[in-house]
């Protein structure tokens, strides 16, 4: 993300993509969705979806740019090279995923967010393997 | 290899999204929440907070719950009331109340209510007023008694005396009218279960009890359903037919356990259970 001082994430996000309903194809999935409407796509993008998704990286552009101007490039730097040394092993998809030197980094080892226990893997249905590993590589 | 992201998800799966818009056209309606209507009252007096709410929780025109809680734990002398939806008041006093207490054991110090009100009104904001809940947080600390407000967008307001809920414009006509500073506590409390009642006849949200608490440096004391004015009157006459009154004719009795035999299963020898 380029540096920025916003606050919270901006309103204007960028155009609603198929991949919401797209199926295993990669196409639009008429069975599960209905048809194909660039109305439903155009009109479905809610504001409070982007604004919580981007929340936290907007937050933590913020510091990482205010260190940028106070103590130098190197500071943001090395914070992101730590981050990504830290999660660089990649976890079992269908297991709960727990990267706790990634919170203690992140800040978060402290406190409780609703994405602690909301929306994880034992929350979905019970699927194989290779959905798992399908859903984790779509990223 | 697509790397994963470092961030907390959300939380919320917005995957149904496009489904529900689409059905919503098509002209099913949207599932209602039960919503508290409520009648949420706080004020200050000399030794600390008064905290006060009714009990009947609602369903669009139906009465949901008669006899719900609506005075939420957050730390022992901090307590938060909810109006609004009762699953976001539930669920966000409850996820604060977590916090609390993690913050309380890093700090080392006893938890204040300057840092509820902020960990409230930052994760209300986040959520642009969907999350529907406006509180009324009172407690004592080490820096003294606080009450506050804090609406579902994410704003507060610092007061003596606060109101919140579809009664809350009946309860503050009589917190307007008979507020004073120093009250004592039998004072204060006569004070907030009228506001209550205020709210309890005069609005539709709101029934059944009064609940209060009241919070001082020393101890906090839950009084639930302190005055209970709404109680079912007894029925005056029994309607119990007596034995005999219909004639039977024949009877059969069936015993559904016709034989029972007790293996004991788990190896050659079968260990008691140790229940010491």
């Amino acid at each position: 993300m380029e540096p920025s001082l916003r606050l919270a994430p901006s309103p204007n996000a960028k155009a609603a993509s198929v991949q919401d309903t797209s199926n295993s194809l990669g196409l639009h999935d008429t069975l599960q969705y209905g048809p194909r409407s660039i109305a439903t796509e155009v009109k479905t993008v809610s504001p409070i979806r982007q604004r919580l998704e981007n929340w936290e990286q907007t937050q933590d552009n913020l510091k990482l740019t205010v260190q940028r101007n106070v103590y130098g490039l190197h500071a943001p730097v090395r914070l992101l090279m730590e981050r990504k040394i830290v999660s660089s092993m990649a976890q079992m998809p269908t297991l709960p995923q727990s990267n706790l030197h990634l919170d203690i980094l992140m800040g978060r080892d402290e406190t409780l967010c609703t994405g602690d226990f909301f929306g994880g893997v034992e929350m979905r249905t019970p699927q194989s393997i290779h959905q798992e590993m399908e859903r984790k590589y779509r990223v | 290899m697509a790397s994963a992201s470092v961030y907390a998800p959300a939380g919320f799966d917005f995957s149904n999204q496009v489904r529900n818009q689409f059905l919503q056209e098509k002209g099913l309606p949207l599932p209602k929440a039960t919503s508290t209507g409520t009648t949420i009252v706080g004020c200050l007096f000399k030794d600390g907070i008064i905290l006060g709410a009714d009990t009947r929780a609602t369903e669009g025109p139906i009465v949901a719950d008669k006899n719900c809680e609506k005075i939420h734990f957050i730390t022992e002398s901090i307590r938060c009331c909810g109006a609004g939806t009762a699953a976001d008041t539930e669920f966000t006093t409850a996820l604060i109340s977590s916090n609390m207490a993690l913050h309380e054991l890093s700090t080392g110090r006893k938890p204040r209510v300057v840092t509820a009100m902020t960990m409230l009104k930052q994760m209300l904001f986040r959520y642009q007023g969907h999350v529907g809940a406006a509180l009324v947080l009172g407690g004592v600390d080490s820096t003294g008694a606080h009450l506050f407000t804090i609406h579902p967008h994410g704003s507060t307001d610092k007061l003596p005396y606060v109101t919140m809920g579809s009664g809350s414009l009946a309860a503050m006509a009589v917190f307007e009218s008979a507020w004073k500073p120093n009250m004592t506590r039998e004072e204060a409390l006569a004070l907030v279960s009228d506001a209550i009642f205020a709210g309890i006849f005069n609005d539709l949200g709101s029934g059944s009890n009064v609940d209060a608490c009241v919070i001082t440096a020393s101890h906090t004391e839950m009084l639930r359903n302190y005055v209970k004015p709404n109680e079912r009157v007894e029925k005056e006459q029994k309607y119990k037919f007596r034995r005999g009154t219909t004639a039977w004719k024949k009877e059969s009795i069936r015993d559904l356990v016709v034989s029972e035999e007790v293996r004991p299963l788990g190896g050659a020898q079968a260990e008691a259970m140790d229940t010491s």
